[in-house]
């Protein structure tokens, strides 16, 4: 039995829903952080099952880009965080308000 | 040295004095004198060694100052015979005012500043007389001008200095402004603001001469040579020291009007001659009478100065630039001597100014009262002085050009006579009315010397024969000119008697009326009205006053009003206010919560993707 793309894509989707709701709820940068990575690679996935299902390779060429750039991203995006906690000794998001004071 | 190098360095010495002042002698009184007098001297010898290695021709010499765009200011020096007579007046008699001054300043604790001023006084002066451009005059007529301010303030903590440094400055400022719109107007018109070029222009077409340009010009003039209706900042001036009153406000700046109208004398037509004439005429007229109501000795001098300026502004609208150039160098030597011979008075009786509080000086100052006295006879014109032929040329020319201003002039004459008797008769003779006359004392040789040498050119200076050939040929022209008009000798004679008539009336009556070493005005006591109406002084000052206070403070007050509601409070506040309305808005966005941010940003993403879609 094959499993159809609307499986694929209804996961991807699904992914996605839990990554964004985890950005948006959820209170430590870290765990926002992770959320956003969740949701580049529910992106990667319904990019790579468009590409299997159109047997082109567009969809995966476009996947390497995200892969490279959400490395990057990382790196840049945990240092951050790393340099911001020594300061603050807080990375929850409550605590990063100085820009209302 | 070449003549151009000689003039040069005439020019740059009091310069280097000034700076050495400024930078070293500040403090130092005895130095910077010296500094300052052994540079008077230096402008004394180069001015002689540029006359005698010119050899009576006109040097120029020119390099370019600034450039901005096709428009190019030049520096440059024009040094002919009038400038080489004017040059020679203004470095001798600069020389021995400054001589003077070492005697007369030897007490000033600011003697370091005072030096400083008379240096870039004669810097400036010097560059007036050499100048071949209008904008380079102006620079240093400006100059001059500064001078004068920082001099007549000298005595700073007193108001009267400080009110009188600051009105002098205004006032002129009123009369350059219309010299420098002529100078704009003037380079429109002729495409170039050099002297030579501009009489090259005019001499190649006559219909190019304009009366707005010459009367432009007179402005500066009027300001500069205190004419009507501009005279008001001259005897106040007298606030300053005395010598600053010989050198700045007698013999040499206030000149440099009637000096600057010569050097352009090509630019004017009929109409602005006979109205400098009639103007000349009526300050004669005028400051003739107020010095009648003046009781400090030198706010006399000042009204006569005045008058004497009247009578050179005369002879140039008569059309006699060349007469006028003589009046200018004779009154330079008499008013000066007159000016040092008050200023030794003045120092001999302890700074009292008061005419009435002085009385019986020629026995205690028997060398400045001789010396006075000849400077008087020479203002008045007695026959043999040098005022006499200068006096004697205008009367003359006056006579030919118009009945009116002739008679105005002659009445003038009388005037002066009589107030300059009124002024020896009072101070030099009987008794002495106050504790400092009582205990005056002859000057020492600093000021003494210089009263002598200046007396005897104040003698002799009249006789333009025996001058060196390279001087004068201006006024021998034109001496010479009016000795050919039809009817001179009678004119000649008419005039000798009248002027004649003139001192002796003028100086007896004096002694009538006031009497030898009087205590009291007696026109005052006598005539308290009339004496009342010549103390006013036509209410000049008055008027501006009101002017000031009255319509120039309702305007001020008016665009006060305007800044403060519409510049600062609708455009500066309000634009303020816009902005800082659409920050309090922007502000209430950055609630610190990243969470919000991601509505935002959703949000943001929404809009863009429904205008992507074409929804708006």
């Amino acid at each position: 039995m094959s499993i159809g793309l609307n499986a694929f894509l209804t996961i991807a989707g699904l992914l996605f829903a839990i990554g964004f709701l985890g950005v948006i709820l959820r209170k430590n940068t870290l765990v926002i952080y992770m959320s956003l990575e969740l949701m580049l690679n529910a992106v990667n996935l319904a990019l790579v099952s468009f590409s299997r299902f159109n047997n082109s390779m567009d969809g995966n060429l476009f996947v390497f880009f995200i892969i490279t750039v959400a490395a990057a991203e990382v790196a840049l995006g945990l240092a951050i965080i790393v340099a911001l906690f020594r300061r603050r000794q807080s990375v929850m998001v409550d605590d990063l308000n100085a820009l209302s004071r | 040295m070449t003549a151009t190098q000689s003039i040069l360095a005439a020019l740059l010495t009091p310069l280097l004095s000034a700076v050495l002042i400024a930078f070293f002698g500040r403090r130092r009184g005895v130095l910077s004198s010296i500094v300052s007098v052994v540079a008077a001297a230096g402008i004394v010898g180069f001015t002689l060694l540029a006359i005698r290695s010119a050899q009576n021709e006109t040097i120029t010499a020119s390099f370019e100052w600034l450039t901005f765009g096709d428009f190019t200011i030049h520096m440059g020096i024009l040094f002919d015979g009038v400038s080489a007579t004017m040059l020679s007046m203004v470095a001798f008699v600069g020389f021995l005012i400054h001589v003077f001054s070492l005697g007369y300043m030897a007490d000033d604790k600011a003697r370091g500043r005072f030096f400083g001023g008379l240096s870039i006084f004669m810097f400036s002066m010097l560059g007036i007389v050499l100048a071949d451009n209008l904008i380079m005059i102006f620079i240093f007529w400006e100059l001059v001008g500064f001078s004068s301010y920082m001099l007549i303030g000298h005595y700073l903590d007193t108001d009267e200095a400080a009110a009188a440094s600051k009105k002098a400055f205004i006032v002129n400022r009123i009369g350059d402004l219309g010299f420098l719109v002529g100078i704009v107007y003037a380079y429109w018109h002729f495409g170039t603001t050099n002297l030579s070029e501009m009489e090259g222009i005019i001499a190649g077409n006559s219909e190019l001469i304009s009366t707005t340009i010459a009367a432009l010009l007179m402005c500066g003039f009027i300001g500069k040579s205190a004419q009507f209706p501009l005279h008001v900042w001259l005897p106040d001036a007298m606030a300053g020291p005395t010598p600053v009153s010989a050198l700045i406000h007698a013999a040499t700046m206030v000149a440099a009007g009637v000096y600057f109208l010569i050097r352009i004398d090509y630019l004017f037509t009929p109409e602005v001659l006979s109205f400098i004439a009639v103007l000349g005429t009526s300050v004669a007229f005028y400051a003739g009478f107020c010095a009648y109501a003046q009781n400090d000795i030198k706010r006399v001098l000042a009204y006569s100065t005045l008058s004497q300026l009247g009578y050179m502004a005369a002879a140039f609208g008569f059309g006699y630039p060349g007469v006028a150039l003589f009046h200018l160098i004779t009154h330079a030597f008499f008013k000066a001597l007159l000016f040092l011979g008050a200023g030794s008075i003045i120092h001999g009786c302890h700074h009292e100014q008061n005419i009435f509080k002085m009385g019986g000086l020629f026995k205690k100052m028997p060398l400045t009262s001789l010396t006075f006295i000849l400077g008087t006879l020479a203002l008045c014109g007695v026959y043999g002085f040098s005022g006499f032929y200068s006096k004697d040329a205008i009367l003359i020319a006056a006579g030919f050009e118009s009945g009116p201003l002739f008679v105005l002039l002659v009445i003038g004459a009388f005037l002066t006579a009589g107030y300059m008797g009124r002024l020896v008769w009072i101070t030099f003779f009987g008794k002495s009315k106050s504790e400092a006359a009582a205990h005056a004392h002859e000057s020492g040789l600093a000021m003494t010397v210089p009263l002598i040498i200046l007396a005897v050119l104040s003698v002799v200076g009249g006789l333009t024969q025996f001058w060196p050939e390279q001087l004068g040929g201006l006024i021998r022209a034109d001496l010479d000119t009016l000795h050919h008009v039809e009817g001179y000798d009678a004119m000649h004679l008419k005039v000798i008697y009248l002027g004649t008539a003139a001192w002796v009336v003028g100086l007896l009556g004096a002694l009538f009326f006031y009497g030898f070493g009087a205590k009291e005005d007696r026109l005052e006591t006598k005539a308290g009205p009339i004496y009342g109406f010549l103390a006013g002084r036509l209410w000049f000052d008055e008027l501006y006053n009101f002017y000031v206070a009255n319509i120039q403070q309702r305007v001020a007050e008016l665009l006060g009003f305007i800044d403060l509601v519409i510049i600062k409070g609708l455009i500066v506040r309000g634009s303020a206010g816009v902005v800082g309305a659409f920050s309090i808005c922007a502000k209430a966005l950055h609630v610190g919560s990243i969470h919000n941010y991601v509505y935002w940003f959703l949000g943001g993403l929404v809009l863009f993707m429904a205008a992507a879609a074409g929804i708006f």
